[in-house]
């Protein structure tokens, strides 16, 4: 047996360095080697899934009740850290520069929120799922079944940018058109959720976090080592990187440092790469600081985040578990904008042409003359930062689905088999809807991943912060708020979409602008957290067994 | 305890107990710092910022007037020839910009061509161009060679010096047909997209280096992510420590 797995290592590795000794191209025909890794990975998480399978439905749920504080801290990250951090974040960067820091702050800043405010809070409430708070803390199963809807609103509109992220990474191994691409990848992580997705989840995502940082960091090391930066602390070195960039650098014939297609390593000034709100990309202050507000109220809002927290044994440790969760996705969000810096100087030769935005990181690697085999682990790892996130979502969605709307709702009586086909009938409607919208090509990874933080900030945000923190607010003040959070997205997202259709609508600039499809959260949450307050004033008051439930259970 | 509604209530800036007391103050001194960290250091960078025009920008300002006119001196085509490649080096610019600037570029390059050469010049152009439409790779020597020739003819005329990134980037954007007088087009808009390209908003944050970086990009990119894990620590650290005091089982 150990004969026959030597050679089939032996025979994977030849066939990986046949094709490392191919000659760089950004794009072409079949990757031999990135594909290996990348199928190699992928099997490697449905093996651990199998391994540490969970053994019923509340195992599944709070599989992290008997997992330590980092590995907890690790299976946050990992779940937060998708395609639209792995990918999209130095995408947005490379496209728009400072602008592209808001969603760095908006990504991360949110977490202290979400601390502060809920974390144990969420955990002392004991419930499974958001709508499963919603309906039990507004006293009402048509909120529930609201929450449960929005919940897969939310989850598919995040999954559409995975998956734009998973078609881009699928196109660039397997040389294919981007719709085959999305096509190919949207039924591989369906299969993969539906194989995988009730396995062991939290063990699943520590493994994935590991390689998910580790094939994201090894590059990095490379690019500085190899263009003469500080190459021991990336996150730090490529701030020469980015001064470079600014001030332009000159052509040098005695580095001889070149890109991969043979241009010398020099950039005219471009001080638009890291000036704030500079005119050059078209962005202000104003969207700056409602996208930085709104993905932060939107990261304390995501049913998916704030589900995390019921799986840890105690509050202490969820607090805890925020704290090592946001210090491991710091790792990815301080490395990321060097790939952006790099990315500018590398491909800043006319002849390099367009790139796509969202696959800059590996573009980038590729452009730096890092070794194919390690670019295509990037890619790999990109790919599982996708897939460890649309499973997750897709198992959220389809939970929500079965648990809270069919059995919840629909049909109290229904058995546990019948519930787990509503699961999987779920799950392959919601990836054949976001196979469908990731198709259009809307926006950038980035952009799309923030309108779910968007609508999550203005409907399960309020509902939460106010839920957890004033006992006066009752089921009609959840009720006129909710109303006023999707009010505001539905105005915002209808004229994103007639945007792109080309149909122009009454005060079509000016909406655009002040309620743009990534941060119409700034108004919306301020406006939904008004109406609910308000209308709670003047209604009756929230019944005593709840209130007690929150001073006895949530705040004692 | 009765059940009025005053006996169970609870509502953050009202607490009722030591515990709460203690955390709502925590938490709106939290709130506080990273509220003034995140949005007022934005805001003091919004207050503090000049438009700063690159040096290209001026020396288009100086030079733009004659060249319109079709007055201009020789030294004033290169300071313009040289503001266009400027901005052509720069990776944001849109197709339709492009096109404005190639035509700007083009002409200046020919303006400042001698008779006698302008033939020959936009000969070797045009075949350049063909060339570069008929490779399959830019690695094709052929096309290395000719790309590097015509850099070397015309590069001089713009006065680049060698180890000038644009001397690189000149015969990608020459284009014999854009070699004629300025279009309508070019005149109308081309003041307007240098400006866009070529005046940042900068203050002393942006100015002043700190570990490499642009203080304001270290500060935005590193430091605050720094403080976001430093406040989450401080707050379990904080209400550790309270419950620990308080004998509070969690």
């Amino acid at each position: 047996m150990k004969k026959y797995l030597l050679s089939i290592g032996l025979l994977l590795i030849s066939v990986c360095a046949a094709a490392a000794s191919a000659a760089p191209h950004l794009e072409g025909s079949f990757k031999v080697g990135p594909a290996i890794i990348l199928i190699t990975i992928l099997v490697l998480f449905v093996l651990v899934g199998l391994f540490f399978r969970a053994k019923d439905t509340n195992d599944f749920y709070a599989a992290g009740r008997g997992i330590s504080r980092v590995g907890s801290g690790m299976a946050i990250a990992s779940n937060w850290m998708s395609a639209a951090s792995f990918l999209g974040m130095a995408a947005l960067m490379y496209g728009s520069g400072y602008h592209g820091l808001a969603y760095v702050v908006g990504w991360t800043g949110g977490y202290v929120l979400l601390l502060i405010l809920m974390a144990g809070q969420i955990r002392k409430y004991g419930k499974y799922t958001a709508a499963d708070f919603i309906g039990d803390r507004y006293y009402s199963r048509a909120l529930r079944a609201a929450g449960a809807i929005i919940a897969i609103l939310i989850s598919i509109a995040y999954c559409v940018g995975q998956f734009g992220g998973i078609g881009l990474m699928f196109k660039w191994v397997m040389g294919v058109d981007y719709s085959a691409a999305v096509i190919i990848g949207g039924l591989v992580v369906l299969a993969y959720t539906l194989i995988s997705g009730m396995l062991g989840v939290t063990k699943n995502m520590q493994i994935q976090y590991v390689i998910i940082i580790v094939s994201f960091l090894i590059p990095l090391f490379i690019l500085t080592f190899k263009f003469d930066y500080f190459w021991v602390l990336p996150q730090l070195g490529y701030g020469a990187v980015v001064s470079d960039a600014v001030s332009g650098i000159p052509l040098n014939d005695a580095n001889q440092l070149m890109n991969s297609l043979g241009h010398e390593f020099g950039m005219v000034a471009a001080p638009e790469y890291a000036m704030p709100w500079d005119p050059a990309t078209g962005k202000s202050f104003f969207q700056w600081i409602a996208i930085a507000f709104s993905l932060m109220i939107g990261t304390a809002g995501l049913p998916h985040v704030i589900q995390r927290f019921y799986v840890v044994p105690k509050a202490r440790d969820a607090r805890w578990s925020v704290v090592w969760g946001l210090f491991f996705i710091c790792i990815l969000y301080w490395s990321a904008p060097a790939y952006a810096a790099f990315g500018k100087i590398l491909s800043s030769n006319p002849e390099v042409g367009r790139l796509a935005k969202d696959a800059i990181v590996v573009y980038t690697a590729q452009l730096g003359h890092v070794h194919p085999l390690i670019v295509g682990l990037l890619a790999a790892g990109g790919v599982s930062a996708a897939f460890s996130t649309v499973s997750g979502l897709l198992v959220a969605g389809a939970s929500a689905f079965s648990h809270d709307l069919y059995v919840r709702v629909i049909n109290p009586d229904a058995s546990p088999k019948r519930q787990l086909l509503f699961a999987r009938l779920a799950t392959i409607l919601m990836a054949v809807i976001v196979t469908t919208i990731a198709l259009a090509k809307l926006a950038l990874i980035g952009q799309l991943v923030a309108v779910a933080f968007s609508l999550a900030g203005c409907t399960i945000f309020p509902l939460f912060l106010l839920g957890i923190w004033w006992s006066g607010s009752n089921k009609q003040g959840a009720v006129a708020g909710i109303i006023a959070g999707l009010l505001v997205s539905v105005v915002a997202l209808t004229y994103f979409v007639a945007g792109k259709m080309g149909t122009t609508l009454p005060a079509h600039e000016f909406i655009s602008y002040w309620l743009g499809a990534w941060y119409f959260a700034w108004f919306g949450a301020p406006l939904a957290i008004i109406a609910n307050i308000v209308v709670s004033k003047m209604t009756k008051p929230t019944p005593l067994e709840i209130r007690k439930f929150l001073v006895e259970n949530v705040h004692t | 305890m009765n059940d009025s509604p005053e006996e169970y209530h609870i509502s953050f800036f009202k607490p009722t107990t030591r515990q709460a007391h203690f955390n709502r103050n925590l938490v709106v001194w939290l709130v506080l710092v990273w509220f003034a960290a995140i949005f007022g250091f934005q805001i003091l960078l919004r207050v503090l910022q000049e438009p700063t025009p690159e040096p290209a920008y001026l020396a288009f300002r100086e030079t733009w007037s004659d060249v319109k006119n079709n007055t201009a001196t020789a030294e004033q085509w290169q300071q313009f020839g040289k503001a266009n490649l400027s901005v052509l080096g720069k990776i944001a610019v849109e197709p339709g910009e492009i096109r404005i600037l190639e035509n700007a570029l083009n002409w200046s390059v020919l303006q400042l061509a001698h008779d006698t050469m302008q033939a020959g010049m936009k000969r070797d152009i045009a075949l350049f161009e063909r060339l570069r439409n008929s490779i399959h790779t830019i690695s094709d020597p052929e096309y290395i060679i000719a790309r590097q020739l015509l850099s070397a003819e015309t590069s001089p005329l713009l006065e680049l010096d060698p180890s000038d990134v644009r001397t690189v980037i000149l015969p990608l954007h020459l284009v014999a047909g854009a070699m004629e007088p300025l279009a309508t087009k070019t005149v109308r808009e081309l003041p307007g997209i240098m400006e866009k390209y070529l005046v940042h908003n900068q203050s002393v944050l942006t100015d002043t280096r700190f570990l490499g970086f642009p203080f304001h990009y270290f500060y935005t990119a590193v430091l605050l992510l720094v403080l976001f894990v430093g406040l989450c620590w401080l707050y379990c650290v904080r209400t550790d420590r309270l419950y620990k005091k308080l004998s509070i089982e969690d």
